[in-house]
């Protein structure tokens, strides 16, 4: 036999991207189930249709690209986009939504900057956000916990947008929309006079608890470091609690912030994508507080019903400019004076 | 015990020790040929001081090392030098370099060698002699000439030996440390008594317990009260055996970017190192063996091999029954950081300190790879706490700048971002690349440098000289005016020439002005006369005109103070030579004359004659007289056309001007 000649290592971990993205795909089991339990069969449709989506834009743009399909496609990162999207879209979407989120996050917000890797934004977000500027009715129309429909009148809901008794007997407005939107009333006023909010803060907490579990997983098999989360929550969690000290009664509290709308499954899902974050481990921790202030701003102050498409697009754009002002210093240029001189 | 530090990143690679340490060292038998290179080491390269044909025994010098950073090789064997030539190195790129090549006799006879029972008994300047003389050079990997380390001028606190040999597949350090433990100890007493005593830490991995309690076994027995000698265990993390990263888990200490562990009062040394130091000075053998791993699943007789550096890979693969057709990649050194090669002609040299044949399937398979998406994993992983993913995008844009902003130099290519890497790039070949280019550009640059400084350097001579010559001609016409001044003292009626010049200049100038008051009383001219007038005075114009140039340009060189009124003169001459110029025309043209086509006419009467006559003479001579009578009539034609032409042309003129036209 021929002998070769390569560069070493000739070892590797035979670790594959492919397998981290599966990983990640398993780890939103917890808060998918935890959804569907509350709110129906929505986002499981979504999440079908919008895999299939994805892979066939993947697919079209890698062919049009003249990219090897096949590699790409089984590296599971357009399946991550899907996952992503569908989670985050209302259970009432319909299926034109996904499409329109699907197919510009896959063909604009990642193919046009290069494909995986390369793309500056996080394609979900980006989907995501075109969505809530453009249809911004369709993007609030939250599914309700007290009644949830069959499969068969989602099914319905999901082709015709029209359902046996009117969509407004499944709808009901988010935990956070209800606290933002009554502003007149205290906080507590608003509890007294609305009892939607009490069942929506309980079935958006039970979402955010699996997606913590699930998030756990990720960190305990290495997917990603600690920094960005914890970060995000930690200064997520402070901002809440310090206004909610000051003003209990028109702020809500850092456990109220922490476990409703999209918190959890931005922290472990959507802040740790590497691509469109910081590089190093002070700079993830940049870019966690960063999203984190952010989303209290705009959760207290902005117009929209969540806030961490904005946030995260954001602190994307800021990615770059933290890389290079967090450079970590290598071996040997730590200290310049040895510790030790005088040890025998 | 003492506190064990972590070193940043690293990775746990599975070990397959195993295959390899099982057996105790086996010694190689004689090959038939040595080839040994004459750059082993980091330094010079050293110098053959021998010939082809030549007999050497076994440990006699047959190199000589060149300089304070170079190494001696001797003879591993005793035999006959068969040649000095270029073979193929142990090198990624396997390239060639001159090596002594020994063909054994199987005598295998000692040279007359010098040991030193007890090495405290003799000065240092002796025991460093002795190691240098040995030629010992580092074991582990770089082959750094030992002794340049054991003479540091810094004062050193702490010797660390390396053996804890974190590449995976590798046991020779291991074996070595079961087998010969007692020389071990011996040969860091050496190295402490060098150094004036520092303490020293032995790190070992913990996945090497039977070596561990082999050196504490040493130990035991082994009595010097003025230094201490301490086994650290280290935990298995490769790559804990880099000397950057060893001090750090047994000191704490970061040797400073582009230092050396000697700034921080620290030396390390591989436990072959300190072997050989033993074998140089107790046994007074040189370097000439050393035990070199052969493992992987292609090899039958996987363990570690007692070879005489020099030895061929192929022989030592043939001795440990290798079954080459089991193995496409053959690695020297260890699957993180060892290279293929491909030619088993390659000699094992001082630093090979394992031979993989690993079947394909044991290693990484050859995947392409995927695109980088961020993941981070190789940064967690990188002991020089680099942001390797950067340097990857760096390197592949080539943006070498700003990769070496990002400290590419100090990754020690250890591997283990490849190693993680899910999307399986090289990275580490990337990295040497971006190296590479890097060390291209910087001596490019150098070259450019020195290319401007030479060229500053020549303008800034040419300027001297210049201004050299200046001087010189300052100073000679100094002497010159000095001389004429004196000259002129001794005989004043003679006068400065130019002013002299001048003076006549003046005089003519003042005599032509009065020339045409004396003709206003005249009688009326003839066509003739003025025409003559005129021509005379244009040539008169144009002779003073060139004059006064003439002086001009000498009082200028001179730097005459007359120059500007010689300059004022010419002006007024230039302007007086046109006016007579024009005015002769404008006469010409009143006439009706046509000087230039009447020079043409003549040119070509004169041309014509010329001819005629010269015929004339070539008829008297000529073989071919037939021919030449031809031509004669010809030019005898024209020499009638062109006189006929010219009368013509005159006889048109006003008559009064016929006689100034006679030549």
């Amino acid at each position: 036999m021929g002998l070769i000649n390569l560069s070493s290592p000739h070892h590797h971990s035979l670790s594959q991207t492919s397998r981290l993205m599966a990983l990640v795909l398993l780890a939103t089991l917890p808060g998918l189930a935890a959804q569907s339990y509350f709110y129906g069969y929505g986002t499981l449709i979504n999440l079908v249709w919008a895999s299939f989506l994805a892979l066939g834009f993947e697919a079209l743009i890698l062919y049009l690209r003249g990219r090897p399909i096949m590699p790409y496609l089984t590296d599971g990162s357009a399946l991550v986009t899907a996952f992503l999207l569908a989670l985050a879209l209302p259970p009432f979407s319909p299926w034109w939504l996904t499409l329109v989120a699907v197919s510009f996050s896959i063909i604009f917000a990642k193919h046009l900057y290069g494909g995986l890797g390369s793309n500056p934004f996080n394609p979900a977000m980006v989907g995501y956000a075109l969505c809530l500027i453009s249809f911004p009715v369709a993007m609030t129309q939250w599914a309700g916990t007290e009644m949830t429909m069959t499969f068969g009148q989602q099914w319905q809901w999901f082709w015709l947008e029209s359902v046996t008794g009117g969509i407004d007997a499944y709808t009901s407005a988010t935990a956070l929309d209800i606290m933002r939107h009554t502003k007149g009333l205290t906080l507590s006023e608003v509890a007294s006079s609305n009892p939607q909010l009490a069942l929506g803060l309980t079935a958006s907490m039970w979402v955010n608890i699996a997606y913590l579990l699930g998030g756990l997983v990720l960190l305990g098999f290495k997917v990603f470091t600690w920094h960005a989360p914890v970060a995000m929550l930690a200064s997520l969690g402070f901002c809440a609690g310090l206004f909610h000290m000051g003003e209990p009664d028109l702020y809500p509290s850092a456990s109220q912030h922490l476990l409703t709308g999209a918190t959890m499954l931005s922290a472990f899902f959507i802040v740790t994508d590497p691509v469109s974050g910081a590089t190093s481990r002070k700079g993830k921790l940049v870019f966690g507080i960063g999203v984190g202030i952010l989303v209290f701003i705009i959760r207290s102050y902005g117009s929209y019903p969540d806030a961490f498409a904005f946030a995260i697009l954001l602190m994307n754009l800021s990615a770059p400019l933290i890389d290079t002002y967090t450079k970590p210093k290598a071996y040997g240029h730590q200290s310049k004076a040895p510790r030790s001189q005088g040890r025998p | 015990m003492t506190k064990l530090w972590d070193f940043h990143g690293g990775v746990h690679p599975i070990q397959n020790k195993d295959q390899s340490n099982q057996l105790p060292i086996n010694t190689m038998p004689l090959p038939k040929q040595l080839i040994l290179p004459l750059s082993q080491h980091i330094g010079n390269q050293a110098k053959a001081i021998v010939a082809p044909g030549e007999y050497v025994l076994k440990g006699q010098l047959i190199a000589s090392a060149q300089g304070f950073i170079s190494a001696n090789i001797h003879a591993p064997s005793s035999g006959f030098i068969d040649a000095i030539e270029e073979r193929t190195l142990p090198h990624q790129s396997a390239l060639t370099g001159e090596c002594i090549v020994i063909n054994t006799d199987g005598k295998d006879q000692w040279t007359k060698l010098h040991p030193v029972s007890n090495p405290e008994t003799v000065s240092k300047q002796d025991l460093l002699h002795i190691i240098q003389a040995a030629g010992v050079t580092g074991m582990g990997g770089a082959g750094f000439p030992s002794v340049v380390k054991l003479q540091s001028k810094a004062k050193i606190h702490t010797l660390v030996i390396n053996g804890a040999e974190c590449e995976p597949y590798i046991t020779s350090d291991d074996r070595l440390m079961r087998e010969y433990a007692d020389q071990i100890i011996a040969g860091i007493s050496i190295a402490q008594l060098l150094l004036d005593q520092p303490r020293c830490l032995i790190g070992i991995e913990d996945n090497k317990p039977e070596a561990i309690i082999a050196l504490n076994e040493a130990l035991s027995s082994h009595t010097n009260d003025k230094a201490s000698i301490e086994v650290c265990v280290i935990p298995t993390k490769y790559p804990s055996g880099g000397e950057k990263q060893l001090l750090e888990i047994l000191t704490g200490l970061q040797v400073p970017h582009g230092g050396i562990p000697a700034d921080i009062g620290i030396v390390c040394q591989n436990v072959g190192t300190v072997k050989a130091i033993y074998d140089a000075v107790v046994l007074g053998q040189p370097l000439i063996t050393r035990i070199t791993t052969v493992t992987g699943k292609a090899a039958k007789n996987a363990g570690n091999y007692e070879v005489l550096i020099g030895t061929q890979t192929g022989d030592l693969l043939d001795f440990a029954q290798v079954d080459m057709s089991k193995t496409s990649r053959l690695v020297m050194g260890g699957p993180m950081m060892g290279f293929t090669i491909q030619d088993t002609q390659t000699p094992l040299i001082k630093s090979s300190n394992c031979l993989l044949a690993a079947e394909d399937l044991e290693l990484a398979p050859i995947a392409d790879h995927h695109s980088c998406i961020r993941c981070g994993l190789c940064e967690v992983a990188c002991p020089a706490q680099l942001l390797p993913q950067q340097l990857f995008w760096f390197a592949k844009a080539e943006e070498f700048e700003k990769a070496q902003d990002h400290n590419l130099s100090d990754c020690i290519e250890c591997g283990a971002c490849a190693w993680v890497c899910p999307s399986q790039i090289p990275l580490v070949q990337y990295y040497r690349f971006a190296k590479g280019r890097l060390k291209d550009l910087a001596s490019e640059a150098h070259i450019a440098e020195l290319s401007r400084v030479r060229f500053e350097n020549r303008e800034q001579r040419l300027i001297d000289e210049k201004l050299a010559k200046e001087e010189k001609r300052k100073n000679r016409a100094t002497a010159a005016a000095a001389a004429q001044a004196a000259k002129r003292a001794a005989n004043p009626s003679e006068q400065d020439p130019i002013a002299a010049a001048l003076a006549r200049v003046n005089a003519k100038k003042q005599e032509q002005e009065q020339e045409p008051k004396k003709q206003v009383d005249s009688a009326p001219k003839t066509h003739e006369q003025i025409y003559k007038e005129l021509k005379t005075a244009a040539a008169i114009t144009r002779t003073k005109l060139n004059k006064t140039n003439k002086a001009l340009a000498n009082a200028v060189a001179k730097d005459h103070e007359l120059a500007q009124g010689l300059q004022t003169t010419v002006d007024e001459l230039t302007i007086k030579a046109a006016d007579a110029q024009g005015k002769l025309q404008a006469y010409e043209a009143k006439l009706g004359l046509d000087p230039e086509k009447e020079k043409a006419l003549l040119t070509d009467v004169a041309k014509a004659n010329a001819l005629v006559r010269k015929l004339e003479k070539a008829l008297a001579t000529s073989l071919d007289p037939q021919e030449v009578e031809t031509q004669l009539v010809i030019a005898r034609v024209s020499q009638k056309t062109s006189a006929n032409a010219l009368a013509k042309h005159q006889t048109n003129l006003p008559s009064t001007l016929l006689p100034e036209q006679e030549q």
